[in-house]
């Protein structure tokens, strides 16, 4: 089972005073669905393009099933808030992106990227060009393109981040379903409190100055969609608000009220 | 007659949505049509004046012919030709020597400009000798090109061309640098090497500011012109008008300058609508 493993991670950027990350253990399998959350600061991107192999770890490794990761891989599939995307390839070619980088002929790149736009609902929008897609489109052919390398794993800088409160909530569990269905290890960056608890299995709390990990809480709430229960019913419960209470604490724990 | 009702038109029309701000912001298009409208009425006001000072001979017809005399120039030389060629003959010289200076400098100036942008060696090699030819009048380097390359065709391509290698290489490397960071990343994590970020990513990324070069180098192109047809030239515009200069054919020199710009204006719009088809997608993100 594919495994990606952050040991002792530390970054310290050139000319900053102190790391942005420091010590920071996270591991991710497959069927995971690890969230980083935190205040500005935290380093939670940090760690994630650490992960990514878009940042060298000055201590510290990162590891795919025992093996360093040194660069960016297309088994670790990336989406971004901004999505992006390319704008000058339609919805279609930009989902069939990294199967033309392997070489793939052009029948059955788009002939996947149709299947995967369908299974992020966008059928019949693989000829738009990107800028003809609403922000949530967008974000969707976004998870088809990193869908379509195949990926162990799939890493998300606040994928949702920039969408209005309804698209967002509809692709939290649109999220959940390409998770579930998928056998993905995820791990991903959020601010948003609720969000981090519905989708995540564990929920890791970073803190700034220097960012680091000061607590980690495992959930199951996102498992409970995928075995049929709703999401208001999964927010309406108790445990719910608990974890919810929890996780604030730590959050802005240390922070002048 | 009905261009002043339009442009009262318009001018009410503006005047009354700068009062309201909000109304000005619903009605963008009547800004731009003001623009146009005046910008007609200007042209006219000073096609006017100059028919009104040659009609009354406020100026010598030898320094200021007609405006008749130069549109009947532009008819004859069109037909008859002028220091033995039509201007026809003269106009695709010229026409040949900026677009194969174009072909030459784009080959040139755009690997220049992605290995700049992408590579601090590329860019410690190239920067320090654009940053030498960029202010360089082709003037000053004409006798040195003639020396080296004789007065031949070549000699005036290269002239144009050099003139034209730093705005598209500067653009090229600015287009290359502003590629956004987070599309390299995407691609780089769906597994793109080296190679392919620049050919699939940052290429095109740049495109947009590499046309806005090529744009800027034609311009470029068209000023140099004059300068390139100074030697040994038997063709071209603006060996056309040098000559007719010679002679104090000053209707010959107006008539000339009217069609370098107004060919430059159509290769402009022809630029636009070639940047319409190739990056449709600059500036709506």
């Amino acid at each position: 089972m594919p495994h990606l493993s952050l040991e002792h991670v530390s970054v310290q950027y050139d000319g900053q005073p102190q790391p942005a990350v420091t010590n920071a253990s996270v591991s991710v399998q497959s069927g995971e669905f690890v969230v980083l959350v935190g205040r500005s600061g935290c380093g939670k991107t940090t760690l994630l393009n650490t992960a990514a192999g878009l940042i060298a770890p000055t201590g510290g490794r990162v590891a795919v099933d025992g093996m360093p990761v040194t660069a960016p891989g297309a088994d670790r599939a990336m989406v971004f808030q901004n999505d992006a995307l390319f704008p000058w390839l339609s919805a279609r070619e930009n989902v069939g992106f990294a199967l033309k980088l392997r070489g793939v002929p052009l029948k059955e790149r788009d002939a996947v990227a149709e299947r995967l736009l369908a299974l992020v609902k966008l059928d019949g929008f693989g000829s738009k060009s990107v800028w003809e897609l609403s922000g949530g489109m967008r974000q969707r052919v976004g998870l088809a393109r990193a869908l379509a390398a195949e990926p162990a794993f799939l890493l998300m800088d606040e994928p949702l981040g920039a969408l209005d409160a309804l698209t967002r909530e509809r692709m939290q569990t649109l999220l959940l379903d390409l998770w579930a269905a998928n056998d993905l290890g995820v791990l991903m960056v959020t601010h948003g409190i609720d969000e981090a608890l519905l989708l995540a299995t564990r929920v890791v709390v970073l803190a700034p100055g220097p960012g680091r990990i000061v607590h980690q809480i495992d959930a199951n709430f996102g498992r409970r969609y995928a075995a049929g229960e709703t999401v208001p019913a999964i927010k309406g419960d108790p445990a719910f608000a608990l974890a919810r209470a929890e996780l604030e604490d730590w959050i802005f724990e240390g922070e002048a009220a | 007659m009905t261009l002043t009702a339009q442009t009262e038109r318009s001018i009410t029309a503006a005047a009354s949505g700068s009062s309201d701000r909000s109304n000005a912001r619903i009605a963008t298009a009547s800004p731009l049509t003001t623009t146009r409208v005046v910008s007609a009425f200007t042209i006219l006001v000073f096609f006017l004046a100059w028919s009104v000072s040659a009609h009354f001979k406020l100026v010598s017809p030898v320094f200021l012919p007609s405006p008749q005399a130069v549109l009947w120039k532009f008819y004859s030389v069109a037909t008859t030709g002028f220091v033995d060629a039509t201007l026809w003959q003269h106009l695709s010289a010229s026409l040949f020597r900026v677009f194969a200076a174009l072909l030459f400098a784009l080959l040139v100036a755009i690997p220049v400009g992605i290995a700049i942008g992408i590579s601090a060696i590329g860019r410690g090699i190239f920067d320090p000798i654009l940053e030498f030819l960029r202010p360089i009048p082709p003037l000053a380097y004409l006798p040195l090109v003639i020396i080296w390359f004789g007065i031949g065709e070549s000699s005036k391509i290269l002239v144009i061309a050099i003139a034209m290698l730093a705005p598209i290489a500067i653009s090229t490397a600015s287009g290359v640098r502003g590629a956004s960071v987070e599309r390299i990343n995407a691609a780089r994590a769906l597994g793109a090497t080296r190679v392919q970020v620049v050919r699939y990513v940052i290429l095109p990324s740049a495109t947009p500011s590499i046309l806005t070069g090529l744009r800027i180098a034609l311009g470029t192109g068209w000023t140099t012109l004059v300068a390139a047809e100074l030697v040994a030239a038997t063709r071209g515009l603006g060996f056309m008008i040098q000559s007719a200069a010679q002679f104090l054919v000053t209707d010959v020199v107006i008539m000339g300058i009217f069609v370098i710009a107004i060919i430059a204006f159509i290769l402009e719009i022809g630029i636009r609508r070639v940047e319409r088809l190739l990056v449709p997608w600059s500036g709506r993100e």
